[in-house]
């Protein structure tokens, strides 16, 4: 099948489509999914699978995740659209000590089958409750899977492969990314395993590791990069929880320097997981500390002025690279030391 | 028109200073529709249509009291006096504004006017307001806290807790839900009159805890303020919590997911010239508006037509200074990103690795 | 009471009406052991026993069939075994045992017998009662007739996931039977700190919920609520509520000394208690008589002192297991 210009938010409704046209156990639950919610990920679903398996639900969280992990617990396979992630401290109980769980308490008796879209992120001046990047605290739970997309091929294969997973997982959209369009191909060679990361710019000076949004902006930083000579190879992440940390040290080993972008705040964020690896296994090879570019520790604030210094930018990632070119190489330093 | 006044219904010379108020708000959420046309105000929700519950209702607080509110807070913070250009400084994140830029749209406050915050998680305010209840009822401070929220807080489990606590320690706090959602028809489902809530009135919730419910018609500026004065009235005699539901029909800017004036502006004479109302929105304006009510009170209150198209206009220029001074006013300086998230500005250096502004 | 034509009522044939009672006798059995290994060192962690609350469990599960599902909380063993569960894989899940239902990974308040429809119990007070939502909603999308039941206690009607629940499940018309053990105290205190409201059944109420506050200690009159509610969810005229009255015999947890109850009340509801009742009632209607109820008694202790003699020479949840089934 050939590959057509979609928007983001059009392919995660796709992929929902193919689901719940392949599969009569799949069913989508969330506030105003009847009319598509504020971003019209869910629209003309119910129209197309009826009103019994596209649920409209009340504002309650907690126990609309419950609902869901129960049904998944009894063989369906929900969808849970949380609007927007910052909702989701309401529902963790469910999600965190009932979904994530259950299948290790009960010594593999039970499956959740589950999956959490969560849209998130900072863009258009929301304010502090409805603009954060919580992925770490999810990927910190044993038991849950988090993926988040960059593109929306990626929106698409990840979603399908989430419906399919015979785990709990929580898909993070960025909604800085729904409008965006990108070639989409359907069907099953489309669907995206959990746990792969993808090189989506080669280079050899270094490497940006990056998910969600801030892979589009490692990509512009790239671009900058490239017309100074230096050519840094882009990772998208895609899997956060479990993460192909495979293709990381792969690239790293050949690169020698890591940057890793994220837009939630560094303390604590991914970016520090990320960077404990590449120390602990490609430790050899690297030719500078590994640099973190993350939001400051601070929520994110309302003003669009304020908002755009919480995001990394494409000159914060591509000064942090530059930063670990600048680095003396320390093997090279200690080669002299020694002579 | 009744010819006589309700017990407790306000005394004629405040029937224009309660419009005055009304067309503050409205013409305030008109001008910031407009605005946000050309500017990127981010997502927002308006008060339009919903005056006559907030205005009489937060008139009744005293200095102390204190109220939270929701997404929908522009109007309520209006009402308790807050300056309009603070306000829509804040919503366009101007350093002039209520939160200093920080909070935005959903998030105004303004301690000093008894607003300490606004949450924009739905429910969020209730469990705040019940605690703030809570502490005056311990330091023994006779005052009452308010939380204002919509139909939908009702169904988090927030509400059930904090009705629980409210009733089981009689704590001096008043949760007034504005229900503006009656005509929604879309919301209907089964036996309900909501798709959200399978109860046959909202005021039902409170019922089992034993809080005494009201429902009024929130159009009606006196059952707003009859039913808001018995209720701070209980709880500062110590008798406990209240509810009142409050009825709107929604107005019809407020259907879509973004407000839009589809309605045109409100003009007063509407209120004695009905036949002047254009006519897509002729039921609306002529039977659900609160603000072409209030000008029918004040009419017959005996104010002058003359009178209240002065207010009027004084509303209407007082919102497009409001505007200029939004515009004009300075963006937050960058490192006031980083202030303010711990007391200490040593600790908030080390977490944040920046050292606050100034 | 006795009257084959009411739904739920308690057996007329001796059979019936012993096996009803056997039950019972097992449950109590089953947690009197537990606390007896708990004392001697050889169960550990909190452990919450429901000895008094019997009635409840057997008289709401033995309604059951298969596929229906039951979603318990932290004093749930009863629960378990009350829906068919075998006691010795209970029994071993309790004590940390690699024969136990989860091999020793769930423990005393996350018990899952999937094979007996007990889908789960959970630690989180109120946890449970949307998960059993979940159930009844399977149930209901694929039309099987299933009913899920969720039993809670006093304490979790305070939670917000309680009100969020009853409100979705009257909704939706969800096939689910709530079943609050009000047994007068949450943790260390008596539910009137907790709550002003009386008794729960009240909530239920304000959803338009059928609901019935029974004597929990009754097992004919829980049985009989229990099948009405069950009758009205398996035709899809949604969601019941149950309040059973009742009195846990032991503390919140074993180890507490439960000080803030007088005696006066303990030995109240001692007399009261539900199997002592359902022997001396079915002796009275002459189904059972005391030598039968003593045998059957001496058979539920015997298969429960065996099972006890199992798991405790059953090893240790094994060490590999450690970061098994922690996903597919």
């Amino acid at each position: 099948m050939t590959a057509t210009e979609i928007r983001m938010v059009d392919a995660i409704r796709e992929a929902m489509r193919a689901e719940l046209a392949a599969d009569p156990s799949v069913v989508l639950l969330g506030e105003d999914v009847s009319v598509g919610g504020p971003f019209g990920a869910t629209k003309g679903l119910q129209d197309e699978f009826g009103a019994a398996r596209i649920r409209d639900t009340p504002i309650s969280e907690a126990a609309v995740m419950g609902l869901a992990v129960g049904a998944a617990a009894a063989g369906l396979r929900p969808i849970v659209e949380i609007m927007f992630m910052d909702f989701a401290t309401l529902a963790l109980d469910q999600l965190v000590n009932h979904a994530a769980k259950l299948r290790y308490m009960s010594g593999g008796q039970l499956s959740i089958p589950l999956t959490v879209r969560m849209q998130a992120g900072a863009s258009g001046a929301f304010g502090a409750h409805h603009s954060q990047s919580l992925e770490a605290w999810l990927a910190h739970v044993p038991g849950l899977k988090v993926v988040a997309a960059s593109t929306p091929a990626d929106a698409y294969g990840l979603l399908r492969a989430a419906i399919r997973d015979p785990d709990p997982v929580v898909v993070i959209e960025h909604r800085a990314l729904y409008w965006g369009r990108g070639p989409v191909e359907t069907g099953e060679a489309a669907i995206v395993p959990l746990a792969s990361a993808v090189v989506r710019r080669p280079g050899i000076d270094a490497t940006i590791v990056s998910w969600s949004r801030m892979t589009v902006t490692a990509l512009a930083a790239a671009d900058l990069l490239a017309a100074e000579g230096i050519q840094a190879e882009v990772i998208d992440l895609r899997g956060l929880q479990p993460m192909d940390t495979a293709t990381v040290l792969a690239s790293v080993r050949r690169t020698g320097r890591a940057v890793v972008a994220h837009e939630a705040v560094g303390f604590g964020g991914l970016g520090a997981e990320v960077a404990a690896r590449i120390g602990e296994d490609a430790f050899d090879a690297l030719r500078a500390p590994v640099e973190r570019v993350a939001a400051p520790f601070t929520p994110v604030p309302a003003a669009p002025d304020l908002e755009r210094a919480f995001v990394p930018d494409a000159a914060a990632i591509a000064a942090a690279v530059r930063r670990t070119l600048a680095r003396p190489d320390p093997r090279r330093r200690s080669l002299e030391e020694g002579r | 028109m009744p010819s006589t006044v309700p017990s407790g219904a306000l005394p004629a010379p405040q029937r224009l200073p309660q419009l005055r108020t009304m067309l503050r708000i409205r013409r305030f959420e008109e001008a910031l529709i407009d605005l946000a046309q050309a500017h990127d105000v981010g997502h927002f929700h308006v008060y339009i249509g919903q005056e006559a519950t907030g205005v009489p209702a937060l008139a009744l607080l005293e200095d102390g009291d204190v109220a939270y509110s929701t997404h929908r807070n522009h109007g309520h913070l209006l009402a308790r006096g807050v300056d309009p250009n603070a306000m829509l400084a804040e919503i366009l994140g101007r350093a002039t504004g209520t939160n200093g830029g920080k909070g935005g749209t959903l998030h105004l406050a303004s301690p000093a006017h008894g607003f300490p915050t606004t949450s924009a998680s739905v429910g969020g305010p209730l469990p705040i307001a019940v605690g703030s209840a809570f502490a005056f009822r311990e330091l023994g401070r006779d005052r009452v806290s308010v939380a204002l929220f919509g139909d939908g807080a009702l169904e988090e489990g927030a509400w059930h807790e904090a009705a629980n606590i409210a009733a089981l320690r009689q704590l001096p706090v008043v949760f007034l839900c504005e229900n503006n959602s009656v005509g929604a028809v879309t919301q209907q489902a089964g036996d309900y009159p909501s798709s959200t809530l399978a109860v046959g009135t909202l005021a039902d919730l409170a019922r089992p805890f034993g809080i005494p419910a009201a429902v009024i018609d929130g159009s009606d500026s006196d059952a707003v303020h009859a039913a808001m004065s018995d209720a701070l009235v209980r709880a500062r005699s110590g008798d406990g919590p209240s509810f009142i539901e409050a009825r709107t029909v929604r107005w019809p800017g407020n259907q879509g997911i973004w407000a839009e004036l589809v309605t045109g502006r409100v003009q007063v004479h509407y209120g004695w010239d009905a036949a002047t109302i254009p006519d897509p929105h002729r039921a609306w304006f002529a039977e659900h508006d609160p603000v072409v009510r209030a000008v029918r009170e004040a009419l017959a209150a005996g104010a002058g037509r003359d009178a209240i198209a002065a207010i009027d206009a004084d509303a209407t220029r007082e919102m497009a200074a409001a505007v200029a001074f939004a515009l004009a006013s300075p963006w937050p300086d960058a490192d006031e990103a980083f202030a303010n998230l711990y007391a200490d500005p040593r600790v908030n250096a080390l977490a944040t690795g920046r050292r606050a502004a100034k | 009471m006795l009257d084959a034509e009411t739904p739920g009522a308690l057996p007329r044939d001796p059979a019936g009406a012993l096996a009803l009672l056997e039950r019972m006798q097992l449950l109590r059995a089953f947690e009197e052991k537990v606390a007896e290994l708990y004392a001697s060192g050889q169960v550990a962690g909190l452990v919450h026993l429901a000895i008094g609350q019997e009635a409840t469990a057997v008289g709401v599960c033995g309604l059951l069939r298969p596929g229906d599902t039951v979603y318990g909380g932290h004093r749930s063993h009863g629960h378990a075994l009350a829906t068919g569960a075998d006691p010795e894989r209970l029994l071993a899940e309790i004590a940390g045992r690699v024969s136990g239902y989860a091999r020793g990974k769930g423990g005393s308040m996350h018990l899952v017998a999937a094979d007996t429809g007990f889908v789960t119990a959970t630690g989180v007070v109120a946890g449970n009662i949307s998960l059993a939502l979940g159930g009844a909603f399977a149930a209901q999308l694929r039309g099987t007739g299933g009913v899920a039941v969720a039993f809670f206690g006093d304490g979790a009607g305070q939670s917000g996931q309680f009100h969020e629940s009853l409100n979705l499940a009257a909704l939706w018309r969800l096939p689910v039977l709530f079943v609050c053990e009000n047994n007068g105290y949450a943790e260390f205190s008596p539910l009137s700190a907790h709550t002003g409201v009386e008794r729960l059944a009240t909530h239920a109420a304000t959803y338009g919920i059928p609901a019935v506050t029974v004597d929990g200690n009754d097992l004919g009159a829980v049985r009989e609520a229990a099948a009405v509610a069950i009758q009205r969810a398996r035709r899809g005229e949604g969601p019941s509520f149950v309040e059973c009255l009742t009195y846990r015999l032991r503390g919140h947890y074993e180890g507490d000394p439960a000080k803030y109850r007088d005696r006066a009340e303990l030995a109240a509801w001692r007399a009261k208690d539900p199997i002592e009742r359902l022997a001396g009632r079915l002796a009275d209607a002459g189904l059972v008589d005391a030598e039968a109820a003593a045998d059957a008694n001496r058979r539920a202790r015997a298969i429960i002192a065996a099972a006890a003699d199992a798991v405790l020479a059953s090893g240790p949840a094994p060490a590999g297991d450690l970061t098994t089934d922690v996903t597919a």
